[in-house]
């Protein structure tokens, strides 16, 4: 069965939605849990499965307004395996934030360098 | 009786607008992050300075669960059935926010900490921002506790140096605090 799931957002963890069976990884809200390893640990071990398998298109939108140093370490262990995966051109990231969210910026521009393969875009509303 | 007149004059003084002094958990620390952000939206300030004094706030909070040596009996829930200690204050002077957190810590942890701090106060911002990507790479430093990103996510959103002590407290063990300020606009309170 494709793997589906929604988590309402709380103050120190974002919300989180999956489709896999419409290629779909959203994340809104901020993120800053003391564990939060533990909090992505069951959608890390999805994406690495999923990554192996056969898709159309891929999309992980990233809305998130806030996150710890922490939650960067994650969020670029993910993007890295996304981008080192056999699918990685149908794969897109939109890094979505707005326009006065400088470290949210940044931190995009700065995963944006290390990635070759996947599509990035830096969206600021 | 504990003078709390004088703790309110004390806090008055030095313009002390936020203590937490106790267990520090997850949840917990949730609880006083929300007072935090109250206060900041009180303010009014910019997003990027907001955001700044947040970061530090939530950097320095880890930092302390980490490090601290002071277990509380407290239990705070089945995972964590002894949280570490710490001191927090927040401040604002004119324009200027200061966060400064106190913790017992294992003497053993003393140089690395110390090493760490001052290597970033030889950095610039454009520095910090490279060696952060860089160091968000690499897997963890054996006894950094994970730590290693923390401090320099602190270093980066600082407006001065970082400022630290080192107090020998009972055998074996130091008090370290951590001292942050970060410029905040021309509205102050």
């Amino acid at each position: 069965m494709a793997y589906k799931i929604e988590r309402r957002k709380t103050d120190l963890t974002p919300y989180v939605y999956i489709c896999e069976e419409s290629g779909v990884m959203k994340l809104e809200g901020e993120s800053y849990h003391e564990n939060v390893f533990e909090f992505f640990r069951e959608i890390k071990e999805w994406l690495a499965e999923y990554l192996k398998t056969d898709f159309d298109s891929f999309t992980f939108d990233c809305e998130l307004v806030y996150f710890n140093s922490s939650t960067v370490k994650i969020l670029l262990g993910m993007l890295l395996d996304m981008d080192n995966s056999k699918n990685c051109d149908k794969i897109t990231v939109n890094w979505i934030t707005t326009k006065n969210n400088r470290i949210i910026i940044e931190c995009g521009e700065d995963f944006e360098e290390d990635l070759d393969n996947l599509t990035f875009n830096l969206i600021t509303n | 009786m504990f003078d709390m007149m004088e703790y309110h004059k004390t806090l008055r003084e030095c313009k002390i607008t936020l203590v937490y002094s106790g267990p520090l958990w997850a949840e917990g620390i949730g609880g006083v992050a929300s007072t935090v952000k109250k206060r900041l939206e009180y303010d009014d300030l910019p997003l990027e300075t907001s955001q700044e004094v947040f970061s530090v706030f939530v950097e320095q909070m880890n930092n302390m669960l980490m490090y601290s040596a002071e277990k509380s009996q407290f239990v705070a829930d089945e995972i964590h059935p002894e949280a570490p200690k710490g001191t927090f204050i927040m401040g604002v002077q004119g324009s200027k926010y200061f966060i400064q957190t106190g913790n017992v810590m294992e003497d053993k942890h003393v140089d690395f900490i110390r090493d760490r701090i001052d290597y970033l106060n030889t950095l610039d911002k454009k520095q910090l921002r490279a060696y952060y990507k860089q160091q968000r790479l690499e897997n963890d430093i054996p006894d950094s506790k994970g730590a290693g990103l923390g401090f320099i996510e602190i270093a980066r959103r600082v407006s001065s140096k970082l400022e630290y002590t080192f107090t020998p407290y009972e055998e074996g063990y130091t008090f370290f605090t951590l001292f942050a300020t970060i410029e905040g606009d021309d509205h102050g309170i």
